[in-house]
């Protein structure tokens, strides 16, 4: 479990984040809205220690985040970003592999052992992509790379998902698989997740719980049709919507309302 | 060129015709007359000659403002009594002392053009070691007559002092000093004539090892101090040595040219000779750099020091 | 590692068991490195059976085989030639290419540029400089070449270093920009220094500048052979490391890289794989440059595999530029480092345009 406490992120003299809270129990997805330059993704990179907090402190499984060292927050913490970083050309398969690092003791020098390649075959497999294993991850469409880098993250067994606007660049099948993906880890395997996105509707749909900020600071936190309401999300985005229940699955659905000027 | 303007001339003569007759003469000898050297240049004080490195060159008869760009030369010049035209020097040039107090234009490898002009001396002095080739022509470009001197042997260097000495109007004082030279060079024979050759490794640096080869004139001066260069036959003046070579040339004598311009670099025997028999029976010899690598009047004396440390016995002053 | 094979194979795992055979694997690596390093070991002793002065080759390799407890029928000159000049010789080569090309490789990975290169990097230079220094005011003591090239070597790496600090770090295009800097303000700092020198000491020094393998002594080949030996055996360990931080940082960051750490290990151990080479032999080029290419477009760019054959491959390469450098005027020299850029720049340019 994951828990961050009045968290405060500075970038020069601005206060990026200001005072946020959060908790990450598992078989929960929790995810964060709000618009640009909220600090969602900082905060998101709060939690796996990528950013250092000015205050506040993270606990994960109870010790400070500090105490832990950058393999074992590894372990059990990862990360799927908007885009994968692709600098040098890579096989699929190798590129997951990557997600053992963190496994790997230095008197094996780096080498994968055979639980490694067995992880990696499954967790291809959990995201269809075993057919593309070995291409190159440039020869992917959109989709399927955020598939593989979803992958990756799987294959490091973290109990902890963090995904940074996971379906930014997708289609709508991709942006369902990916969460439903993510959603079934949860439920199934008690993995916590936390999504940034843009996405309100998907968030209403795959979340436990919302967590609303602007401007460094929290809004609003809780299950999403108490966070999703007209007035708050008018407050945060100044956009009129207009907030009913999703015809199929019940949950939130939100509609802005946009003013035509004529 | 003449049918070609014969036109234009016959429409001159018809109007002008003396004027234009002794103009297109005029004409005629500016086009295709030559700078007639001999006569024309004596009557400025000027004569050709033919420096070491065959260049005609064109040097005044009085040389009262010269330069020289090389150690050696500078001291050719205080030998044959020249120093006080002398303008400018290297600061390498160090010897005698009296050259200390003139004017540096720099350095042997890339010395001051502008001070050299600034100098306005007549001549300038260069030794070929000096590879000055682009510059030459640059002097040449502001009228100041380069002479190259090119000497391979110990002859080489009796023979630049003789040349430098007819430009700089010393011939009686060269003279002299090559008899006097020569008398020691005879002396020198003279002793060593009779004695076994010695085989002598001439160390020019340790560490890159350096050596001597065919072109170089201390080669010349190692055989006539009674001793054969181990790497006389080595193209080139100043090779890089192999050390597999340099220890299985074996020589009975190692020499170390040191103590002089060179401080005490190059005072340790390179440690591919360390099992020669040159230091097994401790035939090392120190010699004075400068004696050595200056192609001048004080090569003889680096000859001398060559002897007496190849022959010992012969030279027990 | 290998995967046991079952006698079914499902078409699915098929898929997967083709790419585990493409990839570097430990036992691949052995076996790549195992080949290379007899190879090293056979060019080794045929180069020992050449240079400026003939050695009979039955009684000289016999005597190799001895290690040179038994004479096989050599003089005493010969058998100096041999062991005393030779085979010192022909190591420090095989240390100081190794140095060069693993300290390239990891050098090109960690900062993802396939022309980043020891002497780019101002690193060559810095080692130069601190030599020089040693050489004109420290002359006499033995030890102070080596400490002082690898201070020089140290000094260029952390300014290089800091001048790339930027926000994010130093990230690979910064620490290229202030290596370029760096470098090309210590070459005029050499030319500087060598207009201080008198001619003789001139030439002698341009000669080692461009590479010169010649001058050794016992103590310093050790310390050569055996910095190459622990900084290929460190920078291999990072190997690893190294495949993510090529991916990029931040994922790399994600996935449990110490990147900070990482680069600075790479940087400085690499650094000092330079320092002892250049305090060696003077600047020896393109070693860094083709031979950590030649490696990755034979073997991949896992640097698992690549990292210690690159360190092979150097040294065979070394080895034989040097026999080259030593036969061809015999009995005169060539600096290696002539021949390192006469077979290297063209193979360069051949690679660029296989690209």
């Amino acid at each position: 479990m994951l828990e961050a406490r009045n968290i405060s992120v500075k970038y020069g003299p601005r206060l990026a984040v200001s005072e946020v809270s959060l908790r990450l129990s598992p078989h929960e997805v929790t995810t964060i809205i709000g618009p640009n330059g909220a600090g969602k993704s900082t905060m998101l990179r709060t939690l796996n220690s990528g950013i250092a907090p000015v205050s506040g402190e993270i606990i994960l499984d109870s010790r400070p985040l500090g105490s832990y060292s950058r393999r074992a927050i590894a372990k059990r913490i990862a990360v799927v970003a908007q885009e994968a970083e692709l600098r040098f050309p890579v096989a699929v398969f190798e590129f997951v592999l990557g997600g053992r690092y963190a496994w790997s003791s230095t008197a094996g020098w780096g080498w994968e052992t055979a639980r490694d390649v067995e992880v990696a075959r499954d967790v291809l497999r959990e995201t269809r992509l075993e057919e593309l294993s070995d291409r190159l991850m440039t020869e992917l469409s959109g989709g399927e790379r955020q598939r593989a880098v979803l992958a990756r993250a799987l294959a490091t067994e973290a109990g902890t998902l963090l995904l940074d606007e996971p379906t930014a660049n997708l289609d709508l099948a991709h942006q369902a698989a990916i969460l439903a993906l993510v959603r079934k880890r949860c439920d199934t395997r008690g993995m916590a997740a936390l999504v940034v996105t843009h996405d309100i509707n998907l968030a209403a749909e795959f979340s436990n719980h919302v967590l609303l900020m602007k401007d460094g600071k929290t809004v609003a936190f809780g299950k999403p049709n108490e966070v999703l309401t007209p007035d708050l999300l008018k407050e945060v985005f100044a956009v009129k919507v207009l907030v009913d229940a999703h015809p199929v699955s019940g949950v939130p659905r939100i509609t802005p309302v946009h003013e035509v000027l004529r | 060129m003449l049918k070609e303007h014969l036109p234009q001339l016959q429409k001159f003569a018809g109007t002008r015709r003396p004027l234009a007759v002794l103009l297109s003469l005029g004409l005629l000898f500016a086009a295709c007359s030559k700078p007639n050297n001999n006569k024309s240049d004596s009557q400025i004080g000027v004569h050709q000659t033919i420096d070491e490195a065959g260049r005609t060159i064109i040097v005044p008869n009085t040389v009262t403002r010269f330069i020289s760009l090389a150690p050696s030369l500078t001291e050719i010049v205080y030998a044959i009594g020249a120093g006080e035209g002398l303008v400018g020097r290297t600061s390498y040039c160090t010897y005698p002392a009296e050259a200390q107090k003139v004017e540096a234009v720099g350095d042997t490898l890339k010395p001051s053009i502008e001070r050299i002009i600034a100098l306005r001396p007549q001549i300038v002095f260069v030794s070929t070691a000096s590879q000055l080739e682009a510059f030459t022509s640059e002097l040449q470009a502001h009228h100041i007559a380069v002479y190259v001197t090119d000497s391979h042997d110990l002859e080489g260097v009796f023979h630049s002092i003789e040349r430098m000495a007819d430009v700089l109007g010393k011939r009686p004082q060269a003279d002299e000093l090559l008899k006097q030279l020569r008398a020691r060079v005879s002396s020198v024979a003279e002793r060593v004539k009779s004695q076994p050759l010695v085989r002598v490794f001439y160390q020019v640096s340790d560490e890159p090892l350096y050596t001597i080869g065919r072109d170089a004139f201390i080669t010349d001066l190692i055989k006539r101090a009674g001793g054969v260069s181990v790497t006389a036959d080595v193209p080139g003046a100043w090779p890089k040595y192999s050390a597999e070579s340099a220890l299985a040339a074996n020589p009975e004598a190692i020499i170390l040219p040191t103590g002089g311009s060179m401080g005490d670099a190059n005072s340790t025997v390179a440690s591919a000779l360390k099992r020669s028999p040159a230091v097994a029976n401790g035939r090392v010899y120190k010699i004075n750099d400068d004696h050595l690598s200056r192609p001048g009047p004080r090569s003889v004396d680096g000859l001398e020091d060559l002897a007496r440390a190849l022959h010992p016995g012969v030279f027990t002053k | 590692m290998s995967i046991a094979s079952s006698t079914e194979v499902p078409a699915k795992d098929r898929v997967l068991r083709g790419i585990d055979e493409a990839r570097a694997t430990f036992k691949k690596t052995l076996l790549v490195c195992a080949i290379l390093f007899a190879a090293l070991i056979v060019v080794i002793v045929v180069m020992s059976l050449l240079g400026s002065e003939k050695l009979p080759a039955q009684a000289s390799l016999c005597a190799l085989l001895t290690f040179g407890k038994t004479s096989c029928g050599l003089t005493s000159d010969q058998d100096a030639i041999l062991f005393d000049i030779r085979l010192p010789r022909i190591l420090l080569g095989a240390a100081v290419g190794g140095s060069l090309a693993v300290a390239g490789a990891s050098y090109q990975s960690l900062l993802r540029n396939p022309l980043a290169e020891p002497y780019l990097l101002g690193i060559s230079n810095g080692a130069a400089v601190g030599t020089m220094i040693a050489l004109v005011f420290m002359g006499a003591h033995e030890w102070s070449r080596p400490l002082m090239a690898f201070s020089g070597a140290l000094i260029a790496t952390l300014v290089v270093y800091r001048l790339a600090q930027g926000k994010t770090g130093a990230t690979p295009e910064r620490l290229i920009l202030a290596g370029v800097i760096v470098t090309t303000f210590l070459s005029s700092a050499i030319v500087f220094v060598t207009t201080l020198m008198d001619a003789t000491r001139i030439r002698s020094f341009t000669f080692w500048l461009l590479g010169d393998l010649s001058g050794t002594t016992a103590k310093l080949l050790w310390l050569a052979l055996l910095i190459a030996i622990a900084g290929t055996i460190v920078l291999a360990a990072h190997a690893r490391s190294l495949n993510l931080l090529m991916l990029g940082e931040r994922d790399a960051f994600d996935l449990g890289v110490e990147v900070s750490r990482v680069r600075l290990v790479v940087f400085i151990v690499a650094s000092l794989l330079v320092g002892s080479s250049v305090a060696s032999s003077g600047s020896v080029g393109y070693v860094g440059l083709v031979v950590p290419h030649l490696v990755r477009l034979s073997l991949g760019s896992d640097n698992r595999i690549t990292v210690p054959a690159a360190a092979i491959c150097g040294a065979i390469f070394v080895v034989v530029a040097d026999t080259i450098a030593r036969t061809i005027i015999a009995p005169r020299e060539l600096p290696v480092g002539a021949i390192t850029a006469l077979i290297g720049a063209p193979l360069f340019v051949y690679l660029l345009r296989r690209r």
